[in-house]
Parts: C-alpha cells; structure tokens; sequence
C-alpha cells in the first residue's frame, strides 16, 4: 500500500508540473504562429490533447522511473523477487476502462467536433461571398489565378507567383494539378500538396482531379512578417520540390484591391 | 569449377574455399560499388579529359533523358561542319538545350535560381533546322536559321532553344563558329528546375588549325 | 566435419591439381554478372532493339535483374543446396564449421538468423550513413553536400526502403525470430530450411539493389516509390521496385516458415496457453506479412509495369491515388511488423530480468493479436489530407482505438515490474528506454490521428519525428535490448556491463535530442523531402544534426562494443539471466543440435514462484543453469 501512495503522490506532483510546462507550451502557441481561424481550431484541438494526455504520459513515466530506483535488483546475481503476481483485475479493469473511455472522448472531442466544424465551413451556403482563387500546381510552380477579378498568374516584379489575400475574408482555394503550358503530356501532373504553415491546413492536390480548401483569414502579415506565411509544396513532387514556395501576404481590403488594379495593369501591359 | 573423385568415386566439389579470394573479391565490389555510386561522374570527367581531346567531326547524338545529357561533355574545332542530332529519349518530360555561359538569374526564398545563359552561343550563327518531329517549340533568337522538312512549332523570348516533346528529334546543322572556349548546355524547363536536377554538359571548341 | 570432408583431403592428395572451390558468395557475384549481361544483351540487343537506345534500357536492366539475382542465389549455394536435391541429385553441399559457414547457404536455423541479423546490420549501416549525409545537407538551408536535390531526394529514397525493407521488417524477425523461434519452442529446425536458406540471400541481393539505384537514375519519391511521381522519375525507380521486391519476397518466406514452425514443431507438452510472448508476436507478425505483403508485391509489380513500358495507370488519365492507396493499406501493417515484435520483447526480458512473473499474460497476447487486427482499418490516416471527408471519421475513429490494445503491451510491462526483483543492467535499460520513446511515439500518433491537427502538420517534421519514435525508439531501441540480452545465448560470452550501459545512455539521449526537436522543426514549417528550405530553420536544423552525428557514432559505438565482446567478451554461463524460457535450457551457445533429446515442457515458462525449470530434466544431459 505504501508504494501505491508514494507513487500516487509523485504521479500527481508530476502531472502537475507537466501540466504547468504544457500550459505555458499552448499558450506561446503550439503552431508557433497562426493567421487563420483553421489554424486556430487546429492549435485548439492539439492543446486538448496534450493537456488531457500529459497525466497519462506522466502516469507511464513516473511508473517506469519508480520501478526502476524503487525495485531495482541490490544483489549482484538474479534471485527471484519475493512478491510474485498474476493479476490484478482492479487494475487491469481502470487501464482498459480509461483507455477505452479516454479514446472515445478523444473521438467525440477534438476529432468529431473539429471535423464538424471543418466540414460546416465548407458547406456552400456559408461560402456565396467568397474570394476565389485557382491555384494550379505544376511541376514546379505555383500559378494563382483570380478568376472573380481576371487575374491570370498574379506575380511580383521577378515575374515569380505571389499569392496576396484579404484579411477577415473566407477564401476558397480551387486547387489542381495539370501543367497549363503542356497539356498534351498525361504524365506532367502528380501529386502536390497545398500548405500554408500559418494557416494551419494543407490539402493534397491530385492530377485529374480538383480540390477545394477553405480558409478565413484572421491576422494582416505577410511572409516578411513570419516566414511562416508561405505556400510550401508539402508532397514531394520531383526534384523541385523544395522550390515550390511562394510568399503569401495577408493584407487589408483596401491593400487588397490597390494590388489588384495594379496585377490588372501590369497584365493590360503585358498583353 | 572444379570437382573431386572421392574414394567411392563419388564426384565432390571442394569446398574448402579460400578466405583470400572471398575478401579480396568482396572488397573490389564494394570499392567498384562505392566509386560508381558516388564518383562516376567524376571518374567519366577524368577519362575524357585524358582520352576525349579529338574534335567530333559530323553527327554528335545528343540524347536527353531525366535530367541529363548523354553525353555530357563535346569537342568541337572551329570551322568543322557538325550536326547536334537531339533526341528526347524520356517518355515523360519535355526537353530543352541552350548552349551558351554565364548566367542570368532570379531571386528565390532560396538564393538566386539560374534562368538561362547570359551568352547565347547561337547568336549570329548560320543553323540549318532539319528532321524536326515532336517539338514542343522552337526558339531562333538571333540565330541565322533555314529549314529543312516540316517547320517547327516557333516561339519567343529567351536563348535559342529547342524543346522536344518526349520521343521528339531535331538535327542542327552548323559550321563551329569562331568562338572557341568552354561552353555550356543545359536544359531550364519547368521553371529552370532541370538545370538544377543536374541536367547539363559541356562543349570544348578549339581554335581553328 | 563429415567424413565427406576427410574424402575430399585424401582425394586432394592424390590429385595435385585439383583447384579449390569459388567461394560461395563471390560465385554468387560471378554468375549474377553472368546472367545480368546475357539477359540484359538479349532484350536489349535482340528481342527488344531500338533505335539509339542505350545498351541498358528500362526493359532490359528489369529481366537483366532477374537473372541476376537468380544467378546470385543459385550461386552462394541453392544450386547445390536445394535445387540438385530437388531434382533427386545427392546432395553435395558441406559447410565448413567455421567462420564461412555465415557467408554461404546454409540450412541451419542458427546461421540463417545470424545471417539475416547481420544482413539487416549491414542495411542499418548503409542507411544510417545516408542519413548521416542527410543531415550534413540540412545544416544548411543551401545545397551543399549534394549538387542537386534529386542526389538528396535519392538518399532520402535510399535510406528509408533500406531501413524499413531490411532493418524495421527484417531484424527483430528474420534475424532473432529465424534464431530464436525454434530455441523457444523446442525444436531443432525451422519447418522449411531449404526455403529459408534461400531466402536469407535475397536480402543482400535486396540492399545491394536500392543503394546501386540512383546509378540508373536519381529517384524522388522517398520509400512510398509512391505514384504518379513515380511514372515520370528516371530510371533508377525500377531498382526500388526490385530491391523491395526482393527484400519483400525474402520476409515473406520468413513468415511462412515461422508461423510453420510455431505451428507444428512445438516440443511435446507445448501447449498455445505455453507459447513464449516472442512467439506469439512473432506470430503475428508472421500471419502480418503473410497478409500484407502479397498486397504490395503485387502493387509493386503493377508500378513497374506502369514505369518499364509504360502505362499510365496513375498518371492523371488514371487512378492517381490508387497506387498511394494500396501503399498504406500495406504500409500501415508494416509499421506494426516492425513494433510488434518489440512489445512481445519487453514481456519477454522484463519478467526475466525482474525475476517476477508476467503480469497479465492474457491481455499481452490480445494486445498482440488485437494490434495485428486493428492494423487493417486503420491506414487511410496516412491520407488525410487527400482523401474524401466521409472517410476521415472511422479511419479517425481506428486509429484512435489501435491506441487500446497497444497500451496493453505497457500494461503487462509495467504490472510485471511492479514489485519486481529488477535487474538494471544494459537490456533492461534498453527495454525501459524503448517504452519510453514509444509512448512518445504513441502520444504523437493520437494527434496525428486527429484529422484536423493532421491537415497541419503531415508531411512536416512532426511525422518524421512520430515514426522515427516508433521505429527507432521502439524497435530499433528494443533491438539492442534483445542484442544485449540475447548477448550470452549468440556469442557464448558476456557483453560489458559498463560500457553496455554507456552506449544505451549515449544513444538515448543523443535520439531524444535529434528527434524530439523534429517535432518542433515540424510545427514550425519544415516539411519533408527538401534539401533546401527558409533560413529561419536554419539555426534548428544545424544543432539537430549535431545530435544526429552523435546518435550516428553512439550506434557505432554500441556496435563496436558488441564486435569485441563477441570476440573477447569474457565466457558466459549458460543461463546467466536464470531465465525459465526453453532457448536457455541449452548450451550456449546452442551446439548443432539445439536439443538432445527434444525437451518435454511441463509448465509455463514465466513464472518464477520458485527456481523449477519447466522442462523435464532429460536423462542423458543435465540441465546447466
């Protein structure tokens, strides 16, 4: 009875510290930096767990440190320990009760209740008002195009893609794989994958197929801001992978349309 | 192999093998192994700077495949008449060859990406186009060209360059202007990640006797 | 020696110009060389010639491999070995009882695991370097070991399929399972020697086949070979189709044999409530492969149609996401190949080395077998972030409950140490340590298995983190334990406790700080397969992979450790740990016959009430402990 109180009190101490050191984890932000409602539900559902789980994790890690300085082997040849059990169906019954118990609310929350939430997000009649933006994926580019403002391949002054957003704004990324200047080649598309780090979502892009992500900005930053504000190819997609990156910047309403009057000029110009 | 007759005339293999044979036979694998592995590249470099000083007179096949050139280094000598004989032996990218040096660039997150030669070799240079199937595009810049058969696909902006389509063919057929020196080939498509990919070569064109 | 070989000297004798054997391995080479170029000129020069194709084509290298391996099997020893005798030839094939007898066929169950736990260690090696140039690459966020990212993606090619095909599903199963099974069950052979002599060569032939890979040409498409990418890389992806293919065969043909084995050559009074814990994951295991790996096989061949000829199965006018789909459904199972013998390891030492009988032996082998189950249902979790969102939920739902029977391995660990007599020595720490990364590993995989946590960080450094937890923390962590513990029983000798001791404490800490901070380069943006990347990851992923060359050089240093000791190692008795398992109730090392006579069990072999053994002592032999 007595190692069962020892270890009890040192699992609580344990847990409580862990739980000190998480809670000061979650709230320098676990995703590090975030820009949008997704990223946010995302931080949320991870906080969950980890706070739900360090007791657990705290459980298994004190009992294996206390097994080993409390019944640790003194002598120097093996000899059999005097205390021999089968079983103990009081404790095996609360592990596999809370394991079962633990999981299942683990299901019904974060998993379900955030996959509501996302799945919601993306119902129709919540999204009439959304920016719109293609984004096709070649091997090795990012292309955005904004079809509600004829916009083809926004770009900066290098002529390399850019991807300029609103804030407080759903957006909805229309996302495919295909190469727009090669289209006879069946074997230029594979898979790509759409990530934002900021945003805290990303979604696989098919050849042949199209996709949809949604996201509702919440933060005016850019990728000068955190870095973290970037399109980042997040399937490996060939040798330029590593290259397929483009700065994002998140920018006010009005910053918003001074950049698309000037990405509409600089297309007149161009054509 | 060899076989033993035992007492019962039996036929037996002596397998009593050597350790000296194994280690020695293991260890020349593994060296082959590691140097074809790592420094094949390197090693093909050092035989033909010794061997491969002859100027290529005529047809040089140029074969392209993901994401290099076969072969990967020519000699020319100024005034010969030669022919670059390109084929696209991939079944699934599309290829350019730019010859020319220096480069032009743009910046990335990542350090500036090279786009293209600064020196295009074909500028002013009499080419006469011919055999051309499956070309994605063909860019002349200030290339003097004519055509033979079927013309292809023609396009603008940047070095001349030919693109072939997978399985595609085009023959150059030029006299080695004077321009002697080191030259560079190499193919910047999709988005001048092929050149990154290592897909490049070198051109040596000596002075004319 | 037989008399076969006293025959042979006298004939020698009087024959002065009998020439000695090849040996085996180098035949091997030499008729691999053989059957490659006169194949490989056959399709290439004359039933498939085109014009101005190279001398090596897609088409060619592929049947050219095929009759290179063939080649090289036939030659270490099957031609004589197994398919003369089959053909109803004597069979002529005598192995020398020393040192070369582990670098030739052999039928003996004891060579054959050395065999394949030296091959893995070899893989282990070579992949372990590539990580190592891996991480040299990532000190900067530039190209600068590799000239280009197709050399990094390769390597990263490379060193996954190595370390997953030749170490993760070979080692603990292959190497100690073909080793140790038949020790544990009281038997004197495997069911299949023949077959399982065969199939230790093609894991070589395996390992050899990926590294030589980027040779044809540098593929991208890390150890997925994952489609549509896959149709469009150079050639050197057909080598990663045909060296997985060979080392899939090779574990394949273990997992027949073993579960034969545990079948039906258990010793008399073996009942299956007796079955050793190794065993019964073993088992598992086995029946894992046995299901799983005929799946890949078969995708495997189906992507090598799709790259030698080619089709375009997943191209976009295909199925793209088909191939990905058939990966996982197998690649899941794979991952509890590779961790399932690592818990039946931890039931299988700590009652040993606490010298207290297993806790809650039934929940073990339901948390074993429940695993194996479970292992189906949950893959589409590698998919998350392309699949459709009504399959999210129940894959979700799996994945979280995988967790349940995984915990019952923690379980019957911890409620075995409970009170126990624990010797803290190197295979202990070695198994506490590989609980503790797994649960790491485990935490981790419950918010991988949470949809909305996944779309952010999959395909970063989290995951990578998550599953180098999983595969090394757990089972390349419990390799050292079953190494150490096992240490006595392979070598006859006895490791050094101090050093045994330093080098996991070396490790432990140098993995922990390589690998718990992929979690947070993860979560800050580093996504996978990049060579280059922003110059704010730069300053983490500089002091990772300082760790990473520690870790490196721990590994070589645990290795080093085992080498000497093998050697110089001072004699073990035969029972150091007074283990009440059979493979103890022998001599160690187990002469050629493990048992003599076949032992009769007469209890269970994990309780240690008393100091019974739980064999009948034979009459002729004592028992040594």
């Amino acid at each position: 009875m007595g190692d069962i109180l020892a270890f009890t009190l040192v699992w609580i101490l344990v847990s409580a510290l862990g739980e000190i050191g998480i809670q000061s984890l979650i709230h320098h932000g676990v995703y590090y930096y975030t820009a949008t409602t997704q990223a946010l539900d995302g931080e949320a559902a991870f906080a969950f767990i980890i706070t739900v789980l360090t007791p657990v994790f705290a459980f298994i890690v004190v009992m294996i440190g206390y097994d080993m300085i409390r019944f640790r082997s003194r002598e120097p040849g093996m000899r059999p320990s005097p205390r021999q059990f089968y079983n103990n169906k009081v404790f095996v019954s609360i592990w596999i009760l809370v394991s079962i118990a633990l999981n299942l609310l683990f299901f019904v929350h974060p998993t379900a209740s955030a996959v509501e939430q996302m799945f919601n997000s993306e119902k129709e009649r919540y999204n009439r008002h959304d920016l719109i933006i293609n984004v096709t994926a070649r091997q090795w580019q990012w292309l955005f195009d904004y079809p509600q403002y004829n916009i083809t391949q926004a770009q900066d002054a290098n002529g390399n893609s850019i991807l300029y957003l609103p804030v407080d704004r759903t957006v909805r990324f229309v996302l495919r794989s295909y190469d727009p200047m090669h289209m006879y080649d069946p074997y230029a598309g594979v898979i790509h994958s759409f990530w934002i780090p900021a945003f805290g979502v990303k979604q696989d892009i098919i050849p042949g197929e199209t996709r949809y992500m949604y996201v509702h900005t919440n933060k005016v930053t850019s990728y000068n801001v955190d870095p973290m504000v970037r399109v980042q190819c997040a399937e490996v997609c060939g040798p330029g992978h590593p290259f397929m990156e483009a700065p994002v910047h998140v920018v006010s309403n009005v910053d918003f349309m001074n950049w698309i009057k000037q990405q509409q000029k600089l297309q007149a110009g161009q054509s | 192999m060899s076989k033993t007759v035992d007492s019962e005339g039996r036929f037996h293999r002596d397998t009593d093998w050597q350790p000296g044979v194994f280690f020695g036979v293991l260890a020349l694998v593994l060296l082959i192994g590691v140097a074809v592995l790592f420094g094949r590249f390197w090693i093909a470099g050092i035989f033909q700077k010794a061997f491969d000083r002859v100027p290529t007179q005529g047809t040089v096949h140029v074969f392209q495949f993901d994401y290099a050139y076969e072969p990967r280094h020519i000699t020319w000598r100024v005034g010969d008449r030669v022919t670059i004989a390109l084929r696209n032996m991939s079944d699934t990218h599309w290829h350019e060859m730019v010859i020319g040096r220096g480069y032009d660039t743009v910046p990335s997150a990542f350090g500036a990406i090279a786009t293209q030669f600064k020196t295009d070799f074909w500028d002013g240079v009499p080419v006469r186009i011919s055999n051309a199937h499956h070309v994605d595009n063909l860019v002349l810049n200030k290339a003097r060209a004519t055509f033979v058969g079927s013309k292809p696909n023609l396009a603008t902006g940047g070095d001349f360059s030919p693109t072939l389509q997978p399985g595609g063919s085009i023959n150059l057929t030029f006299t080695v202007p004077n321009k002697p020196g080191e030259w560079q080939y190499g193919c910047f498509v999709q988005q001048y990640m092929h050149y990154v990919a290592g897909m490049n070569g070198t051109i040596t064109i000596l002075p004319a006797k | 020696m037989s008399s076969v070989v006293s025959d042979m000297h006298g004939a020698r004798s009087e024959h002065a110009r009998v020439k000695r054997m090849l040996p085996p391995v180098v035949r091997g080479l030499l008729w691999a060389l053989i059957g490659f170029l006169v194949m490989n000129t056959l399709v290439s020069e004359v039933f498939d010639r085109m014009p101005y194709h190279p001398f090596i084509t897609r088409a060619s290298v592929t049947l050219g491999w095929v009759a290179a391996v063939g080649g090289w099997i036939l030659g270490v020893g099957a031609w004589e070995g197994a398919v003369k005798p089959y053909l109803g030839y004597p069979e002529e094939w005598v192995v020398p009882q020393d040192w070369r007898k582990y670098f030739m066929y052999s039928t003996d169950h004891k060579v054959i695991g050395l065999q394949y736990i030296f091959s893995s260690l070899g893989g282990f090696l070579i992949a372990g370097f590539a990580a190592m140039l891996m991480r040299l690459e990532l000190m900067k966020g530039q190209m600068w070991i590799f000239n280009n990212p197709g050399a990094y993606l390769s390597t990263v090619g490379v060193h996954g399929t190595v370390m997953m095909f030749s170490v993760g599903t070979v080692a603990l199963v292959g190497g100690f399972g073909n080793y140790f099974i038949p020790l544990m069950i009281g038997a004197n052979s495997t069911s299949f020697p023949r077959m399982s002599g065969v199939s230790q060569w093609l894991v070589p032939a395996g390992i050899a086949t990926v590294v030589i890979s980027p040779v044809l040409g540098q593929w991208t498409t890390g150890w997925r070979g994952y489609e549509p990418l896959a149709g469009q890389d150079p050639a050197g992806i057909l080598f990663y189709y045909l060296g997985v293919f060979a080392l899939t065969t090779s574990s394949l043909l273990v997992a027949i044999n073993l579960t034969a084995t545990i079948l039906f050559k258990r010793a008399p009074g073996l009942t299956w409530n007796r079955i050793p814990m190794y065993a019964w994951g073993i088992l598992a295991v086995s029946l894992l492969n046995l299901i799983w790996l005929p799946e890949i096989q078969m995708t495997f061949v189906m992507a090598l149609l799709n790259a030698v000829i080619p089709l375009p199965y997943f191209a976009q006018i295909g199925s793209p996401l088909t191939y990905m789909e058939m990966f996982w459904l197998f690649g899941h199972p794979e991952v509890y190949i590779i961790v399932v013998p690592a818990f039946a390891l931890w039931q299988e030492i700590l009652p040993v080395m606490g010298q207290k009988s297993l806790f809650a032996r039934q929940w073990g082998i339901i948390g074993l077998v429940f695993v194996m189950i479970l292992s189906g249902l949950v893959w589409a979790h590698h998919m998350f972030t392309n699949m459709r969102n009504s399959q999210m939920l129940p894959f979700s739902f799996f994945t979280e409950m995988i967790s349940i029977p995984t915990g019952f391995a923690y379980l019957v660990s911890l409620g075995t140490m409970w009170r126990a007599n624990l010797k803290l020595n190197t295979p202990t720490l070695y198994t506490l340590m590989s609980m503790f990364n797994f649960l790491i590993g485990g935490v981790t995989g419950v918010l991988l298995a949470d949809p909305v946590v996944n779309l952010q960080v999959h395909d970063s450094f989290f995951v990578v983190a998550h599953f180098h937890y999983t595969v090394i923390g757990a089972m390349v962590f419990s390799w050292f334990a079953a190494f150490f513990y096992w240490f006595p029983k392979l070598s006859g000798r006895m490791y050094n406790e101090f050093w045994g001791k330093v080098g996991a404490i070396w490790v432990f800490i140098a993995f922990n700080m390589t690998f718990g901070q992929f979690f947070f380069l993860g979560l800050h943006g580093m996504n996978r397969w990049v060579p280059v990347y922003p110059s704010y990851l730069e300053p983490m992923n500089f002091e990772v992979s300082l760790f990473a060359f520690l870790l490196g050089l721990g590994f070589v240093f645990n290795f080093l450790h085992i080498a000497w000791m093998w050697n110089k190692g001072p004699v073990a008795k035969d029972n150091p740990w007074q283990a009440k398992t059979l493979e103890w109730q022998t001599a160690s090392p187990p002469g050629e016959q493990n048992f003599d006579p076949i032992p009769k069990v007469i209890s269970g072999f994990y309780d240690y009430r008393d100091q019974r053994l739980p064999i009948r002592n034979s009459p002729q032999k004592e028992p040594t402990s």
